[in-house]
């Protein structure tokens, strides 16, 4: 569907550098990445709004590279949904079919259509400065879809809309994808590609990082950078070490954690994810892998509960839910144990 | 205390700054008696000079804003080699002493200057004619109609005009749904600028046409002739009329449907 072949583009002090993606018919591919990584500048050269300085962009087997931004079959949905103010909402959605010099009827009947199926039909006649969030979103979606596009590019669709309101986008997307729509959809939340994507690319510094199903990209990050946007706020500095034929990594303050076993470099970063690690009030009867002594520092709530930092000598996360902490019974300055299993800690080369 | 003080302080040199301005022209309103200005309103010298001072101003900014919206966009949007220099000639009748202007555009209009031979040529001589005050005019006052209808065109977010192009609309097409009603009021607000400064231009018209009379001109020639008695109610009366036009302007210009934009989020 679509192939990027080592796609440059130079951007002031920027530069996209050997971009090569490839994303198959119907797949849904999700690119993570900060603010400044040029997420939005990739997806401009694929909707043909700039051209690469080297490289190429095919999409349907056919070189666009250099074709205008009108001859290709891509949607592209702005991070803050660019509508057009001085238009209605039906003036906004009905545009790209003037462009196209529809018949007036054909226009009606394709944006009465479109309307319906994204819940908007009640306010076509509105113009779009008192629009809330969610509806601005629908707006833009449909303006896109009306043009029936084969591939759909989303710049950062969540990030202007209330958290309530995403599940519902999540599902307009999900569907229109069912629908065999292929999608790039470009975000800096982890959350949105674990619970949308077939597919994950970071993009980091105008080079993408790492590439794979979601569960590989977040279960064995190549790095810290990626690591971050797995939402792993553990992480060691350690040498590794051969020592009574097993595997261990060495904190900088001499902590030690039993790992499985790998062939490893001389130093590293262990991960940990903070669901991956146990915490209790008393000493574990027995210690299988890695048991560790701490004292609770710091306990806040958090998205998905209550995040307790625990000082062992190095500082971990453990992430519990509101239940799991009250059947504790722990608190600040509270001795606890954390374990964890050998597999559970990533262990990736260099410092990341 | 302090701040009280600072305050006092401000109001009295604002004050001072407004009675500056009017002062001068509630002074010349109250030594203008109603019999004068109704003898001046009768006058047919009067009643032409203001009608061609109007007409030909009006003229010289709808004309020239074919050229100068296009150029104001280019300014806002593009970037080229040497667009600062361009910039500095936009400005640059701004600069020059009008009469001066007057004296380069005569130069360009006369028999032995570029236009001027095009239009002998066809049988025209611009020179004391209504199409030369409108080339003086246009050429001291266009930088206020192409600057504010450039700031016009870059608070345009620049992502409308890509999402429109995504949609398959042609560049002319996005210019003229997208830019130009957005960019509408700053251009009305140039526009309105520039046929004022171009109704109240002397210096520059004097040079090349002192026949017709604009308004300006028939002021300063009833001054000179008759000392400023004489002057005075052609003055009010002009000032009357540009004023009302000035408001009128303002208010077609305002009545065109605000529309909010949005700052660009685009990094």
């Amino acid at each position: 569907m679509l192939k990027l072949k080592n796609v440059t583009k130079k951007l002031g002090n920027f530069a996209l550098t050997d971009i090569n993606i490839e994303i198959p018919e119907g797949e849904y591919y999700v690119l993570l990445g900060r603010s400044g990584s040029g997420k939005t500048q990739l997806l401009e050269l694929i909707a043909g709004l700039s051209e690469p300085d080297s490289g190429e962009i095919w999409i349907n087997n056919q070189n666009v590279t250099s074709k205008k931004i009108q001859e290709r079959p891509v949607g592209l949905v702005f991070q803050d949904y660019a509508i057009f103010p001085n238009m209605t909402v039906f003036g906004n959605i009905a545009y790209s079919l003037h462009s196209r010099k529809l018949k007036r009827k054909e226009i009606n009947q394709r944006v009465t259509s479109i309307a319906d199926e994204m819940n908007i039909s009640d306010i076509l006649n509105r113009f779009t400065q008192n629009l809330s969030g969610g509806e601005l979103q629908r707006v833009a979606l449909a303006r896109t879809l009306v043009n029936s596009p084969r591939l759909l590019l989303l710049d950062e669709p969540m990030a202007s809309i209330d958290a309530s309101l995403k599940d519902d986008i999540k599902r307009t997307f999900r569907q229109l994808n069912r629908n065999g729509l292929t999608i790039i959809h470009v975000t800096h939340d982890y959350r949105e590609a674990v619970s949308l994507a077939d597919k994950v690319g970071v993009i980091h510094n105008g080079h993408i990082i790492q590439e794979g199903l979601p569960e590989t990209v977040f279960r064995m990050p190549v790095n810290k950078f990626v690591a971050r946007y797995a939402g792993i706020r553990n992480f060691f500095r350690v040498k590794f070490l051969w020592e009574e034929n097993r595997w261990k990594a060495v904190c900088d303050g001499n902590l030690v954690f039993n790992i499985s076993d790998s062939s490893y470099p001389e130093e590293g970063l262990i991960l940990l994810k903070s669901d991956d690690i146990k915490i209790s009030g008393t000493e574990p009867s027995k210690c299988i892998d890695n048991c560790v002594k701490g004292v609770i520092r710091e306990i806040n709530p958090s998205e998905y509960g209550i995040e307790i930092m625990v000082d062992a000598g190095e500082i971990f996360y453990v992430d519990l839910t509101v239940n799991e902490f009250k059947l504790l019974h722990i608190n600040e300055l509270s001795n606890v144990w954390l374990t964890f299993s050998k597999e559970a800690a990533i262990a990736l080369p260099g410092t990341g | 205390m302090k701040n009280s003080l600072f305050n006092w302080i401000l109001l009295i040199l604002s004050s001072l700054v407004l009675l500056f301005i009017l002062a001068p022209l509630a002074g010349m309103f109250l030594h203008t008696g109603g019999s004068e200005l109704i003898e001046t309103v009768r006058d047919k010298d009067v009643q032409e000079s203001i009608w061609l001072t109007l007409w030909v101003s009006f003229a010289a900014t709808f004309f020239f804003a074919f050229a100068a919206i296009p150029l104001a966009w280019l300014m806002a949007r593009k970037n080229f080699p040497l667009k600062n220099i361009v910039q500095g000639i936009i400005d640059l009748p701004v600069v020059l002493p009008h009469t001066a202007a007057g004296i380069a555009v005569l130069g360009f209009i006369s028999r032995d200057g570029f236009l001027g031979n095009i239009a002998d040529a066809l049988g025209l001589s611009l020179i004391n004619n209504p199409a030369g005050i409108a080339l003086a005019m246009a050429f001291v006052s266009l930088p206020f109609l192409i600057n504010s209808a450039r700031d016009g065109f870059s608070a345009v977010p620049e992502r409308l005009e890509k999402a429109a192009l995504t949609l398959g609309a042609s560049r002319s097409r996005v210019f003229f749904s997208i830019s130009l009603p957005l960019a509408w009021r700053s251009i009305m607000t140039g526009f309105v600028m520039m046929f004022a400064r171009g109704m109240s231009e002397f210096g520059a018209v004097v040079i090349v046409a002192y026949h017709p009379m604009i308004a300006p001109v028939l002021i300063f020639e009833r001054f000179s002739s008759f000392g400023l008695k004489y002057a005075r109610p052609a003055s009010v009366l002009f000032i009357i009329v540009a004023l009302a036009i000035f408001i009128l302007l303002r208010l077609i210009s305002l009545k065109k449907k605000e529309v909010q934009l949005s700052p660009d989020a685009e990094a």
